[in-house]
């Protein structure tokens, strides 16, 4: 336990040259690491700039995480590998597919779900490991190299939102699936005296457009404040006094900590989770 | 050093009230989900005390409920946010 603690600790610490770099302009705001420069220039607005590049890099090690825990040598003699892989389809499976979807559902939209779950908690994980992706570069021997950053792809707002949207989209083609167009949206509207649904209904159409946006918002909102916290406290070294130093250490580990044990897994499962419910509540909209 | 406090809050009045009504707003939207969340733990611990075997089906409930409740946070954070940079 002790050995991990310090490997985090000497983690966040890598992330001092980058704050450091930001201190050197003449204002330090912590906001700065979401003013994003093109890196590659592509048109109708396909531009590679940060979030870009992360969820690139997300796509490649979720896929590789797949493919190596869950396709390469799998058998009856499991060994440590196979049963990780193991374990995160169970929760998969149980914890989040068999919540929300009915049984007759799981086939189809049981690889949605549990794609959904594991990028999510990739590109979560990776917003919270320090890599040489950032907009500001350090001098190391006349090389200008990117300096090491934390910054994670699902504290922007254009990625959960177009996450929530494939997952808005998916409910209603597959409520319309299910159960034809006109029943579908006839189970829209609740068993309510007649007298009341002129105000019923525009609330119940309204709540369906609600869910995109606290899907989306909670995603991101929770990143993004994680990922404040954390540079806020590292950066108050460099706006008041260095003696504040052990102060925004501990502090930031301990945000540090909070946001990669706990927030990081919970928001990928809720994600997940509240999809399937979603989509199973669409498939069977008595229950 | 209170002195100078003022008359910078002073010369910045506007951005210093807007930092305020940011800080109450998120501070109140914590408090509410506080509670909220207090309920949730609180209700767990008593659920499993009484029937411990149903601790697996309860602990995705629970952290369902956690994700929701604490949303609210940060529901106030961006939109403290927005009216931030907004007005």
């Amino acid at each position: 336990m002790r050995k991990w603690l310090l490997a985090l600790f000497a983690l966040g610490a890598l992330v001092f040259p980058a704050l450091a770099q930001a201190a050197e302009d003449d204002e330090f705001d912590p906001a700065h690491e979401w003013d994003f420069k093109t890196w590659v220039d592509l048109p109708f607005g396909l531009d590679i700039t940060k979030p870009v590049a992360y969820l690139i890099l997300g796509t490649i090690v979720t896929c590789l995480l797949g493919i190596v825990l869950m396709r390469v040598k799998v058998g009856k003699d499991p060994t440590r590998r196979q049963a990780v892989g193991e374990m995160i389809y169970e929760i998969a499976q149980v914890q989040v597919a068999e919540q929300g979807l009915p049984t007759k559902a799981i086939g189809r939209w049981f690889p949605y779900v549990a794609t959904l779950m594991l990028f999510i908690w990739v590109i979560n994980m990776l917003g919270f490991i320090p890599l040489p992706l950032s907009d500001e570069t350090v001098d190391v021997g006349g090389v200008q190299l990117p300096t090491l950053a934390i910054f994670a792809a699902t504290s922007t707002l254009s990625v959960t939102l177009a996450l929530a949207l494939m997952t808005f989209v998916f409910t209603h083609v597959e409520g319309i699936r299910a159960n034809g167009a006109v029943k579908y949206f006839k189970s829209w509207i609740p068993e309510v005296p007649k007298a009341l649904l002129p105000m019923i209904v525009p609330l119940e159409i309204l709540g369906q457009f609600m869910r995109l946006i606290s899907l989306s918002v909670r995603l991101y909102a929770n990143m993004l404040a994680g990922h404040l916290l954390i540079l806020t406290f590292i950066g108050l070294i460099f706006l008041t006094h260095w003696a504040v130093f052990p102060l925004s250490i501990v502090a930031g580990t301990a945000f540090y900590l909070f946001e990669v044990v706990i927030v990081v897994s919970i928001q990928a499962y809720i994600f997940a989770a509240l999809s399937a419910i979603y989509i199973g509540s669409a498939i069977e909209p008595d229950h | 050093m209170l002195s100078s406090l003022f008359i910078a809050a002073a010369e910045d009045g506007a951005d210093a009230g807007k930092a305020i009504a940011l800080a109450l707003g998120i501070g109140l939207g914590a408090l509410g989900a506080g509670v909220g969340l207090g309920n949730i733990f609180g209700s767990m611990i008593q659920a499993v005390a009484r029937q411990p075997e149903l601790r697996g089906e309860l602990t995705g409930i629970q952290w369902l409920g956690f994700a929701l409740v604490e949303a609210v946070v940060f529901y106030g954070l961006i939109g403290g946010l927005l009216a931030f940079v907004l007005i």
